[in-house]
Order: C-alpha cells, then structure tokens, then sequence
C-alpha cells in the first residue's frame, strides 16, 4: 500500500469529473482518511456492478456448459447410476464407483501409464521446446516463417496427425519398417510391442506439442531484459554461464506455465492411443480417459466411468498445484506473477 | 440441498415410468400384434447406409414397405457408420425419453446390455412364437435376453476364408479345410516367393480380434463361459491349443508380426495388394477384392472357414450383422412390428441379398438358387457353422475386452498363452460378478 499522499491540492486536481447523484451522495460519507471526500471506491464498486453485468450472459453459459455437468459428474461419480429407458437415475450417496477403481489393476496401470507418459513427454517437450526458442531468438531472417511452419504439426487435429504416424509406424507398409528393415534383417512391430508402442506413441506427441512449448518459451525470452544480459557480459560471463545462470532462472516463469499447460494436456491423452493403439498391445497403453471413455459409452457403467473421471481431474489439479507450490518456494511470488 | 430436489424428481420420474411401463404391458401384449396389420402412423427408422458405396438399399426397402403398407410412412434417419458412436448416440436419446427412433439398426452383441438398460422391447412379448420360424437357427437364441427376444435379426454377416485362386492352381495346392493345411500351403506359397506373407486375420486388441478368437476356439472343441454363462471357461486345454496355434502362425513367419495390430482394413489391404494368400475377413470383402481397385481382381476364391484337424465339419463363424430394435417410447408399436415382419420377410430379405449384397437373416431366402448366383458368398454362407460371442451377459462389453485384450498381448508375444488364458479368465468371472469390475 502506498500511503495517502497528504498534500491536498493534488487531491484535488486529480479528482474525477462531475459524479451522477448517486455517487455524490457517497461524497459526503465519512471515509476512513478523516473526512476527506473519495469516490474512487464507489466509482469502483459501480463500474464493477456494471461488469458483473455485461458478464452474466457470458457467466450463466459458463454455469451451464462448464460447472453443471462438472457437478453433475461428480454426483455420478458418488452415486448409483443406472441408465432404464427413462434417463439417468442416481440414487444415495455411495463410495462404491471409487472402491472398484481401488480394486481394479486396470486402473491403477491405466493411471501408471498416464504419468509416465505425462512426465516423460512433458519434460522432453520442454527441453526441446527450450532449445528450438533459443534458436529461433537468434533467427534474424524469416522467422516468421520458420514459425508458421513450426506451428503445422500443432495445427494439425491430432486424429488426422495419428493416422499419419500409424503409416510410418504400420508394420507390414510402415515407412519406419521399410528403413529398418534392410538394416536388421526384418522388421519391427512397433505398434505391437508394449515398450515401442508407449515410445512410438510418446514420439508422436512430442512433435505435435514442442512447437507449442516453443513458441511460450520464445514470448517469455523476448521479454528478458537486456541489461542484465548485458551486465553479465561486460563483467566477463561466457554465452553458457549467461544462459544457465541468468537466462533460464529469469524464464522460469514462463516455462512453468508452458508445463502447467502441458501437463492438463497430456494427462488426459485420448486421441492418439484411440488412433494408435486402442490401448493395445493387451491393455498396456490404455491411458485414463480411455478407459473412463470405455467404462462409460462400451460398458455403460457410468457410475465408475464417472469415477474415473473425477479422480483424474482431481489427481491432475493436485499434481498441478504442487508442481506450483514447489516452484513457488524455489523462485518466490513475485517473480511467478501467477 | 440441491442434491435433494433432483433426487425427488428422478424418484417421481421413476415412479412415472414404472407407471407408464405397467399400462404399457397392459395395453400391449396381444392386442398389440393384432393390430399390426390395422397399423397406421408415421414411424422414424434409424439406419446406416446399407450396400456397397452408390448404392442405398434402405430407400428401396422404404418404397418396397410403404407400397405394401400403405398406411404406414417410414422416415428415414441417417446413423453414424462406427457401432460404438451408434451406441452412444442412442444410449442417450432413449435414456433421455426420446419417442424416436421407432425402429434403430442396432449390433447383434446389443441385446443383453439393451434389454437389462430398458433400451429396448422385448419382440417376443408381443410376436407370435411362429414369427422366428423364419430365421436361420441359431440367430435367434443370440438376440434372447432372460428368456425374451429383444431384437429382429435384420441381416446377417459371417466370416469366410478368402484365398488366391491362381496360386493355388499354379502349385496345385487343394482348397484348405483345416487350419494345419492352411499353414502348410502358405508356408510353401512363401517358400516358392509367390507371396510375403501366407495368412492374414485381426490381430488389434479390439471387439474384432474377439471374433476372430472365439472362431478358432470353438473350432479347437473350447468356450468362453460354462453352460450356465456364469463363469469363465476360456482357460482349457482347448483355448491352449487354439492360442498356441495363432501365436505359430505369427510366430512361424506365416502371419505377418504387425498383425496384432490389424483391424479389418489392415488386412484387407494386404490382401489386395497382393501380398497374402489367405485371408479371414467378412462377407463385404469379397466385392471389395474383386473391384477394380484391387490387385488381385478375378483371382479370389471364397470358402468356409478351415476347423482343426480331426474336427468335424467346417470352421465356426462368429455371428455378427445387425437387427432391429424397437425404442420403448414409441407411440406406434404396431406399425413398429408391422415395419419388423415386412424387413424380415422375403421381399425385403431378397431386396437386401442383391442390393446390398448382405447375408439375408431369413432362411427360406438364403438357400434361394437365383438369390445365390449372383453372390457366391451366400452359398457358402449356408454351409458355415456358426457361433455366437457370449453377448447374452448384460456386462459383454467388458467380457470380450477381457479376451481381446489378453489374447492380443499372447500373440504380440508379451506374455505367454498361459499366463494370457489365465488372466482372460479372472477378469471374465470378475465381470460376471455382481457390479462387475472395470
């Protein structure tokens, strides 16, 4: 808080234009800086009655596309849900849905699989991601074109992009095999095999996801002050000890939320298993919402599919907020500035 | 406080249904198919398109109805082409309390799971018990759900082994009938570099590969549940033998190694590019290698699929094709059931076997001579032996995921037959028990 200037006249000046009746009459009440006339909360409190205003509409469809059926899972997932001919009947409040998840080695090697992936993409997303921003700083010529053309594979809906992938990973006409197999003699089921497949699928994701990372990364070191650059420079600091030592801490924050982003993304993977693999070979690469999307539309066990779904919102937001709380505590609020 | 009042809404909507389910039964029952014939309305059908692409035989089955029902019109509602997407979609409409689709195009493997969630009429509360004389055998007890036909057999699709005709006239190979010969002479069509590959299924871990697996099962002497349908029986010396035999074929370099990740269109393709001398594959398969796209046009022979040596008869097929399902809001039940008889029967039957180029449901049509000459499927299709998937648990969705995905990961070779039957059968007999598992 910056304390109260005292110097009246000033006050003055800088007081607004002739108020509506309505926040006159707030002039004259008594303020806590003893007596002295102030409209600006009221003004405040006004225009934010307005915005509350304009933003209702936008607010009610928010209600009811995003927080209704949230709430409406959740109930799912606490109840006994049948589907009669009638609709959906939930009845009392049960914590059956979660004791099958609990009892189900499915689900916890669908959730195994889940933050595997999660982590191991995410990190290579980034490191990639990293390095592609710092090559694209120094780009001098075309670089918006390098960026657009970056920007392709993240453009592209991941359904059409998987299909792409299962032509090269394909085993019999696979462009993959039709390289490796005049190296090793035969060829190799990439798809097919448990560990490849997980690779396979992760390699796909990774190229979609990088030139994203890329570009977060790529605002936040245009941002970087140059001074302190600078600095290091003429205090004799090489191109390394720069980048690790001022560079990267001062991007933290933006690579955080290049992960943060990232990790909502890739925990709820569906589309490229979906187009991959099936969550084959067996069940080895089933992520979460696969299975939940199996429990609820297949097998139309909507009250444990409901589960699932809510368990991996709530594990993702934990996950989320501890990664936050973590990063916090190493580089300070003001710096994170989220 | 907010759970309440829709808790006490559900409540009166249940009890409003159970109302309406009561009055329902009691209007209906017989008076119901005495009036199928009287039956006046318009009625909504949900359908894919049926035939090979250019062609939709659903309109000329509308127009073929509507002059014999003159009373009766029929609104034509386009479904999606994916089962599961169909499922969904229907799940929610009539769960949601929509009086249409009338009448819905729905999987053979529905029944039970419908019938338990309401999502369907029991047919055969309001049939006469002759009506199902018409059918094949055996296609009606897969459409019976706790002693009630919930599903019109609509048309039928069967699986055939499909083989190179000119090459095995060049090696002057016979016509295989067992499995252990259709490994041999692929092996020898690879060994004389005719073909890369010798044999080709559905490998993917999928609905599919539950077909393909509960064929070569049941052509090895095993099931997948007991007599009861209570408890698994797929881990036997049978199954073993059947796993062991489909896992050689892979293993022995007959079958390509990338097949335990082919659905349908993976191998086709390899069929008709010309790289494979036998495939298992649907009825539609035969038009589609013998079209111009093809690389093997006009050297495609079609016959039953092979059993195990010492076996009687030929191969199993699985069941598969689609029926007609009633909506259980419906307001126009008689021409529902008037629309059901006309589909089954032989006008449209034949309408579906030489437009569509579909397995007619109705026997009589089936063993037709003139139906027959212009599809030599057909004459073999009245050969196969058929079997059905265990759809008649409501929990079949997780049944089959049990078996597909185990014996996909045996034959990708990550765990072994064994251990594979073994885990099938736990996960079978847990979604067997009361709830089911996940």
């Amino acid at each position: 808080m910056t304390p109260v200037p005292h110097s009246v006249p000033t006050a003055d000046r800088a007081s607004p234009p002739p108020l509506p009746p309505r926040a006159r009459a707030a002039h004259r009440a008594p303020t806590a800086s003893g007596g002295r006339p102030r409209s600006r909360p009221s003004l405040r409190r006004r225009y934010a009655r307005l915005g509350w205003l304009f933003a209702s509409p936008a607010l009610l469809v928010i209600l009811g596309v995003t927080i209704f059926p949230i709430v409406f899972s959740v109930m799912m997932s606490v109840s006994h849900v049948t589907v009669l001919g009638g609709g959906f009947q939930l009845s009392g409040i049960t914590g059956d849905n979660y004791a099958v998840l609990l009892r189900s080695d499915r689900w916890f090697h669908a959730l195994g699989f889940t933050v595997v992936y999660t982590v191991v993409t995410v990190a290579a997303e980034v490191v990639l991601g990293t390095a592609v921003a710092l090559v694209l700083e120094r780009l001098t010529a075309g670089r918006s074109w390098m960026m657009a053309l970056l920007l392709l594979p993240w453009s592209m809906i991941t359904v059409i992009s998987g299909e792409l992938w299962d032509y090269i990973y394909n085993g019999v006409y696979g462009v993959l095999n039709a390289i490796v197999e005049p190296l090793l003699g035969h060829g190799v089921n990439v798809l097919g095999t448990p560990l490849l497949a997980g690779i396979a699928m992760g390699a796909a994701d990774v190229w979609k996801t990088t030139p994203f990372v890329a570009i977060i990364v790529l605002a936040g070191l245009v941002m970087l002050p140059g001074d302190v650059t600078e600095a290091a420079r003429m205090d004799g600091a090489g191109g390394w000890t720069i980048f690790w030592r001022i560079r990267l801490p001062l991007l933290r924050p933006t690579i955080a939320i290049a992960v943060l982003f990232r990790i909502l993304q890739a925990f709820g993977i569906f589309d490229l298993p979906f187009v991959l693999t099936g969550g084959g070979p067996g069940d080895s690469t089933e992520s979460l919402a696969m299975l939940g999307w199996r429990a609820m539309f297949q097998d139309l066990k909507f009250g444990p599919g409901a589960a699932v779904a809510t368990s991996t919102a709530a594990i993702v937001l934990i996950g989320c907020l501890l990664f936050l709380k973590v990063f916090r505590s190493q580089v300070g609020n003001e710096e994170v500035g989220i | 406080m907010t759970l309440r009042r829709p808790r006490a809404l559900t409540a009166a909507a249940a009890g409003l249904l159970v109302l309406a389910g009561a009055t329902a039964c009691s209007s209906g029952g017989q008076s119901a198919s005495a009036d199928a014939s009287s039956a006046t309305g318009t009625i909504t059908w949900m359908s894919a398109p049926l035939g090979p692409s250019g062609t939709d035989a659903r309109k000329d089955l509308v127009a073929a109805f509507e002059k014999a029902n003159p009373k009766i019109t029929v609104k034509l509602v386009n479904a999606p082409t994916d089962t599961d997407t169909i499922r969904s979609t229907l799940t929610t409409q009539i769960s949601g309390g929509a009086e249409t689709p009338d009448v819905y195009d729905g999987d053979v493997v529905w029944p039970a799971q419908f019938g338990q969630a309401g999502l369907a009429v029991p047919l055969s509360d309001h049939l006469p018990s002759d009506f199902w004389n018409r059918f094949t055998p055996g296609l009606v007890k897969s459409m019976t759900y706790q002693g009630k036909v919930l599903a019109a057999p609509f048309f039928n699709d069967q699986a055939f082994l499909y083989y190179r005709k000119d090459l095995l006239d060049k090696a002057h190979l016979p016509v295989p009938t067992t499995w252990e010969q259709v490994q041999k002479e692929a092996a020898q069509l690879q060994a004389d570099h005719q073909v890369k590959y010798g044999y080709v299924g559905q490998g993917s871990s999928y609905e599919g590969l539950t077909c393909d697996w509960t064929e070569m099962m049941t052509d090895a002497g095993g099931t997948t549940l007991d007599a009861a349908g209570k408890h698994a029986a797929i881990d036997s010396p049978q199954s073993q033998h059947a796993l062991e035999f489909m896992r050689s074929l892979i293993s022995g370099g007959v079958a390509p190694q990338a097949m335990t990740s082919f659905q349908e269109p993976q191998s086709e393709q390899l069929f008709t590019s010309g790289q494979v001398a036998f495939l298992r594959n649907w009825a539609y398969a035969y038009a589609d290698a013998n079209s111009s796209a093809s690389q093997v046009s006009g050297k495609v022979g079609v016959t039953t699929l092979p059993t195990f040596s010492g076996r009687p008869g030929t191969g199993h097929s699985t069941i598969g094709g689609w029926n007609l399902y009633v909506n259980p809001h419906t307001k126009h039940l008689g021409a529902d059931l008037a629309f059901i008889k006309f589909m089954t029967g032989s006008e449209a039957q034949r309408i579906l076997a030489t437009k569509a180029g579909m397995i007619p449901t109705n026997a009589a049509v089936l063993s037709d001579r003139s139906v027959q000459a212009g599809n030599p499927t057909l004459a073999v299709a009245a050969k196969n032996q058929l079997v059905a998937r265990p759809s008649s648990v409501p929990n079949y969705p997780q049944v089959s995921q049990a078996v597909y995905t185990n014996i996909n990961a045996a034959l990708a070779g990550s765990t072994s037959p064994q251990a594979a039957l073994k885990a099938a059968a736990s996960q079978i007999d847990s979604a067997l028990s009361k709830g089911g598992g996940l």
